[in-house]
């Protein structure tokens, strides 16, 4: 690791965050906000405020545990974008049983169970474009798509009849009580998602960068023919990744509901894969990048939630960024090829 | 036995139908555009943001003129800008059409419903007297299959288009071209063929049809702006495009699917079948999957399709 060749692939991404934060600017401008008042804003509530930076750190989590298998089915070359629907699922399955394992196991099981039981849910939901992708050639865009809004219907369903706590009420799950969500890492109010993200966000890395399976899953992202006669199962890399992703998608979802929500409520979809597709890409699909990274990203959106809740730019200023962050890393992308000044390091 | 005779009692039947028909027209335009634009190698993931995009400025524009046809327009040039921005991402930057699709796509998503947000607060203003329709004489009175005769201008267009778009794609000069574009750029090239501007064109040409697509959405159909109203529509327009294998004359099947899914959420309802709504609002998005694993295995696409073409 020497520190010229990080300069060298930081440049695009810190191209990508500041074209995308003037861009961001001139549309404030264009629709009457200050653009230095409201960035001021939107930085000293992320990261200036006790809440702020608490809040960041926990919202890094679901972020981070997204982004690992992000990370792992776009090496492979796959277009995984229906996330936010598999993290539905996997929410739902953890905010339907959680109730019922909630005093009859110790705790510490009740944990692992759910977790387990989050990335299954993820997983079993990408298994339909996971299996038409290997054994029919059905892009796997379309289908995760479609599976996202047949997600959003089907977790609406089951929290409105099946799982509801209290029908008549908004509907939700049963909460899980407070002394029973994931507990806090020492001396913070950080709940220990960070953690979990972190270490999954760096086993996807070693996993993709260190070991045969994950060699093969670059292969094939690579050149897919290539792949196939140097002997490389295209259809494994192609079912294996898709799992891999939907479960993390899920698991995101479980830590979500253990840790902050406690139960899965209606019309609930924070939409994180639409944040963690820019984050891996201006990561570059490197794990290790994609930490500070998801820092970022989380004091953005931590940050434009309490702006917007003090009545000023809505809430979908971040989220605009976030696009924006995508479309110029892509002319980063472009630049590097075209000029020495982004490769000259 | 009821269920049928109640499905095809005149007025309800006349109710389904007219709303299939109008559920589909959107859907037609924007799988016109992405036909073209696929033919010619780009696949544009961001036709879901085009048309959202169309939707959005459409429904400024009529409600501040109180001009239904000023609003379709203003939906069809705000397609043909997001058009030309995508093109020049993926035409002349070469980014991952893919990428570039997604960020589009994020993009409007965010944009539109920060401006509405912006303008109008928590409120959804409607626009006044818009939704109305153009029934063809005599033909509008005819009993089971009037409401096909009773439809909004723009969906007598889609119709008109789905042949016309088969005829150039398949007939003509400028058809050829697209092909050649999409199937082999380079020798496309080598004949003398322009990629770039064919390109461009595909998609300016999509523009006009997502914009006007969206811009049905809002104000012929709903007369008012929902954050991400379209709801996957550009995705099932993608799929139907591959469902259709590229020939624009086949469209129409795959719409009119979408739009029997749509309507049945209201025709159900009607008819008080004790289905849970949500199983009938994810209906098209299954039907489509269902569709794509009985059509499109192993479907053979446009030679250059999704790559991007560096001319030496």
């Amino acid at each position: 690791m020497n520190f010229k060749r990080i300069a060298g692939t930081a440049v695009g991404p810190v191209f990508a965050i500041l074209s995308a934060l003037i861009a961001g600017g001139i549309l404030l401008l264009i629709i009457g906000f200050n653009p230095l008042k409201t960035y001021s804003q939107l930085f000293s509530l992320g990261v200036g405020t006790y809440l702020g930076l608490t809040e960041s750190f926990k919202r890094m989590a679901p972020l981070l545990i997204m982004s690992a298998g992000l990370i792992i089915v776009f090496k492979a070359g796959i277009w995984n974008i229906g996330g936010n629907g598999q993290f539905l699922i996997g929410a739902i399955f953890v905010g339907g049983v959680a109730p019922l394992l909630v005093d009859r196991v110790p705790l510490f099981l009740f944990f692992i169970v759910l977790c387990i039981l989050g990335f299954v849910g993820g997983a079993a939901w990408v298994t339909i474009p996971a299996v038409l992708k290997a054994k029919y050639q059905i892009n796997e865009i379309i289908v995760t798509m479609m599976m996202d809004f047949v997600a959003i219907n089907f977790s609406s369903y089951l929290v409105r009849y099946p799982l509801n706590a209290q029908p008549g009420r908004f509907p939700q799950t049963i909460l899980i009580p407070l002394e029973k969500r994931l507990p806090n890492i020492v001396f913070t109010e950080i709940h220990i998602g960070l953690i979990v993200g972190i270490v999954v966000v760096i086993l996807a890395h070693y996993f993709i960068k260190r070991t045969t399976l994950g060699y093969e899953f670059r292969f094939a992202g690579e050149n897919k023919k290539a792949a196939f006669y140097a002997g490389v199962n295209i259809k494994k890399v192609i079912v294996l990744a898709m799992l891999l992703s939907g479960g993390f998608a899920g698991l995101t979802g479980a830590i979500d509901v253990l840790a902050i929500k406690g139960a899965f409520q209606a019309e609930w979809n924070p939409g994180y894969a639409f944040s963690a597709i820019p984050l891996v890409f201006l990561a570059q699909l490197n794990g290790i990048a994609v930490i500070p990274l998801a820092y970022f990203f989380s004091f953005l959106s931590i940050g434009g939630e309490f702006m917007s809740r003090a009545a000023e730019v809505p809430v979908f200023f971040v989220q605009v960024i976030e696009a924006l962050m995508l479309i110029f890393f892509g002319v980063s992308e472009y630049l590097k090829k075209r000029s020495k000044l982004f490769c000259g390091f | 036995m009821w269920f049928l005779r109640m499905l095809f009692s005149e007025p309800f039947f006349v109710v389904l139908l007219g709303g299939t028909l109008t559920a589909s027209t959107p859907i037609i335009l924007a799988a016109i555009g992405e036909n073209f634009v696929e033919s010619g190698g780009v696949l544009n993931l961001g036709l879901e943001g085009m048309m959202l995009l169309g939707a959005f400025c459409s429904f400024i524009a009529a409600l501040l003129t109180e001009n239904i046809y000023i609003g379709l327009l203003a939906g069809m040039g705000a397609g043909v800008i997001l058009g030309i921005f995508f093109g020049f991402l993926v035409i002349h930057l070469r980014i991952n059409q893919i990428v570039a699709g997604l960020g589009v796509e994020i993009f409007v998503i965010g944009l539109t419903s920060l401006l509405h947000r912006v303008l109008f607060g928590s409120e959804f203003p409607v626009v006044a007297d818009i939704t109305a329709k153009t029934p063809i004489p005599f033909l509008s009175t005819v009993p089971y299959i009037n409401s096909i005769f009773n439809q909004h201008v723009v969906t007598y267009i889609s119709w008109a288009l789905l042949p016309i778009a088969w005829w150039v794609l398949y007939k003509t000069n400028f058809g050829l071209n697209v092909r050649a574009v999409g199937e082999n750029p380079v020798a496309a090239d080598a004949h003398g063929v322009n990629v770039y501007r064919t390109r461009y064109m595909t998609l300016i040409f999509e523009g006009v049809l997502a914009g006007l697509g969206g811009a049905f959405l809002s104000i012929c159909d709903l007369a008012f702006f929902v954050f991400h109203m379209t709801q996957g529509r550009g995705f099932i327009a993608i799929a139907i495009v591959m469902l259709a294998k590229w020939n624009p004359s086949k469209l129409f099947y795959g719409a009119f699917l979408f739009g029997v899914c749509h309507s049945l959420t209201f025709g159900l309802q009607i008819l008080g079948l004790d289905v849970p709504r949500e199983f009938i609002l994810m209906l098209p998005y299954v039907a489509v999957i269902l569709l794509l694993c009985i059509l499109a295995r192993n479907t053979k696409l446009p030679g250059a399709f999704c790559l991007p073409y560096e001319r030496e």
